[in-house]
């Protein structure tokens, strides 16, 4: 690892003034102050959230993490980016103990994944998949409290009740008007944001979005992207999202780690990392970085894709 | 905020008042099931029935009713109900809409088991006793087989189905050889072939409700679980679902629940593949309503289908003017399940991950 893992104080703060102007609605700069301080003050604690060490994975004759070291405080908010297959999914897989690394470790809290069960594990972090198969007949409602499975057991799931954490995760995703509805009559974006409202409900401290933007229009990729900023300030959550688009990167995470060949390329927050060297040996693509006039933040002006260096 | 919508409408498990409805529509057909299968026998008239309930009759009636009618209905309810739940927890733990015990190799695998036993001389009409164990044991080599055989492609319907159609083929072929070696039990194997409840009496009943209740007791408890396989492994395992052996205990809790009725009452074709799809379509995703459900939905298909092949073989008797004639009941639930089949392949998308 070559950066800090941890956003140095100035850094962070910089970051936090950058956000408080984006337009609309900008979140209280009190709240914010108060989020990165309990996250401060926990990270001491507690020491990180999410903690991978010397992590290596692979198929049979595929290697696909070779390697990763990565740091991400309590309370941060971190998008992964590079290349397709570069192994950013796998890699939030391997955080949320759906995968086992070959080599090395992941630590949730300090306590080896490896030694969690599927349920304490899903207790402390929830994974939105990059997609999900149908189910058939499956109402919203049904499928978000589906959610709640790690606290309630095999034998809870029979006892009736819609209870308050889903309710919450329905109105928190912005989908509780169709909670009636079949899941299968939804459009793509709805039905993403319907998981976003399953992976809210399992209410963990820990949140692992793999591409929350697919799919979905401009509009709602924002509206998206402003509810994680604003549930991860008022529940102090982590969140670790892997994004395709730059530009929401840079404007929304407060760090960004650039994965390619399996191994972490870049690390740092969005004004160091977001460079044309960036977008050249990570992203593959030939362009310009320059400053948006208002917020501050980097914009790519990406130009023509460069043939890839095996 | 919209936290009233959320409220609004007693609609918590998808439908409410609606699935309420369905589910005593499908308690009136049950009993309308029952009371058909009671009277549609012949020698007895549904007088007579009504009188031997009501303690009355005479010494004949009174035997054919309480001492053979009786029991197969309860036999019918029990066997339907058990198709149609192992069904239900085949398709959700494979995550299959083409999986029933018939096709993977479940139903066959029983077949096999209760004929070799019986060929062997191990067991018989007379010791059903052996015949459940025998019957367990086909079962679940049955279903180890297309497990094994299906390999890596278990995830995927269409190749499951695929290969659950070769083992269903090389038991069925592995049943007929041994009817061939061994045919002196001929008569009375051919029963489990298609499916029977003829002759059922109360020491079948008696060895079949302890077993289904503990299975179905076992299924309806994996309901949240069975919910959870259906939404596909990667979510259920998100959500903290430890989807390897939930899909071993639904697997175990399948085989048991066929095997038990197959030895009972043989391979009554396509309840076990299609009852899901009504009980689903019917109750809704909620696997804690839609496990009952298909219980009843397959207690009803099974007692009005064997009522149907009474009536059925009493009009054959008079119109081919035989001495006697009985019709089986999986002949029934066979006819009318191809056509559901029909409806059903039409209507029903393989999902695909």
């Amino acid at each position: 690892m070559t950066h800090s893992a941890v956003p140095r104080a100035g850094e962070s703060q910089q970051l936090d003034q950058a956000e408080a102007t984006v337009p609309p609605p900008p979140p209280p700069s009190a709240a914010t102050a108060t989020a990165s301080a309990t996250a401060t003050a926990s990270a001491t604690a507690t020491g990180d959230a999410i903690t991978v060490e010397g992590v290596r994975f692979g198929y049979p004759g595929r290697s696909v993490l070779d390697g990763v070291d990565l740091r991400v405080a309590h309370g941060e908010l971190l998008a992964l980016v590079g290349l397709n297959g570069c192994g950013k999914s796998t890699l939030l897989r391997l955080a949320a103990g759906l995968l086992r690394p070959s080599a090395g470790r992941v630590l949730l809290g300090g306590d080896d994944l490896g030694r969690l069960s599927r349920r304490a594990a899903a207790r402390r972090v929830a994974l939105l998949h990059q997609s999900a198969p149908a189910v058939p007949g499956m109402t919203v409602r049904q499928l978000v409290r589906q959610g709640r499975y790690a606290t309630r057991g095999p034998l809870g799931m029979l006892r009736e009740g819609d209870d308050e954490t889903s309710r919450r995760a329905l109105v928190d995703a912005g989908v509780a008007d169709w909670a009636a509805r079949g899941v299968d009559t939804l459009s793509g974006g709805e039905r993403q944001r319907v998981r976003l409202a399953m992976a809210l409900a399992q209410d963990t401290p820990v949140l692992l979005l793999d591409e929350p933007t697919t799919y979905l229009d401009l509009r709602h990729q924002l509206e998206v992207l402003q509810t994680v900023v604003r549930l991860r300030e008022e529940r102090a959550l982590t969140v670790v999202m892997v994004l395709h688009d730059l530009a929401h990167a840079a404007r929304f995470a407060e760090r960004i780690v650039a994965l390619r060949g399996g191994r972490v390329a870049a690390d740092g927050p969005p004004g160091e990392v977001v460079t044309p060297a960036l977008l050249a040996d990570v992203l593959g693509v030939a362009g310009r970085v320059g400053r948006d006039p208002e917020g501050g933040w980097p914009v790519c002006y990406p130009d023509h894709p460069l043939p890839l260096a095996k | 905020m919209s936290a009233v919508s959320v409220d609004g409408g007693a609609g918590d498990n998808g439908g409410g008042p609606a699935v309420a409805r369905r589910m005593v529509l499908v308690g009136v057909l049950l009993l309308v099931a029952v009371v058909a299968d009671l009277v549609a026998g012949r020698a007895v008239s549904p007088a007579g029935v009504w009188q031997v309930l009501l303690g009355g009759g005479d010494d004949t009636a009174r035997h054919i009713v309480l001492q053979l009618r009786l029991p197969r209905m309860l036999v019918a309810l029990v066997a339907g109900a058990c198709l149609g739940l192992a069904g239900l927890v085949l398709q959700s733990a494979l995550r299959n809409p083409l999986a029933g015990p018939e096709v993977t190799g479940v139903t066959p695998g029983a077949v096999l088991g209760a004929v070799a036993a019986t060929g062997l001389g191990l067991a018989g009409w007379e010791s059903p006793a052996a015949v459940v164990v025998a019957a367990c044991v086909g079962g679940f080599a049955g279903a180890g087989l297309l497990w094994v055989l299906a390999g890596r492609d278990r995830g995927d319907p269409e190749q499951t189905a695929v290969h659950g159609v070769l083992v269903s083929a090389v038991l069925t072929g592995l049943t007929a050889m041994v009817l061939l070696v061994a045919p002196g039990e001929l008569g009375s194997v051919v029963q489990w072939l298609v499916g029977s409840i003829e002759g059922r009496v109360w020491d079948h009943w008696n060895l079949i409700w302890p077993w289904a209740l503990c299975w179905t007791a076992a299924a309806c408890a994996l309901a949240g679980p069975l919910t959870l396989l259906r939404c596909g492994d990667e979510q259920a395992a998100a959500v903290g679902l430890a989807t390897g052996r939930a899909r071993a205990v639904a697997l175990v809790c399948a085989v048991a629940l066929t095997a038990g009725a197959v030895s009972v009452v043989g391979a009554l074709g396509f309840v076990g593949l299609l009852v899901p799809h009504v009980a689903l379509a019917l109750f809704g995703a909620d696997l804690r309503i839609g496990l009952p459900g298909a219980a009843l939905l397959g207690a009803t298909v099974v007692c009005g289908a064997d009522a149907v092949a009474q009536g059925a073989s009493r009009v054959l008797t008079v119109v081919l003017d035989m001495d006697r004639l009985t019709l089986p009941t999986g002949a029934v639930t066979t006819f009318a399940g191809a056509a559901l089949l029909l409806i059903v392949v039409r209507r029903v998308p393989l999902s695909r991950p």
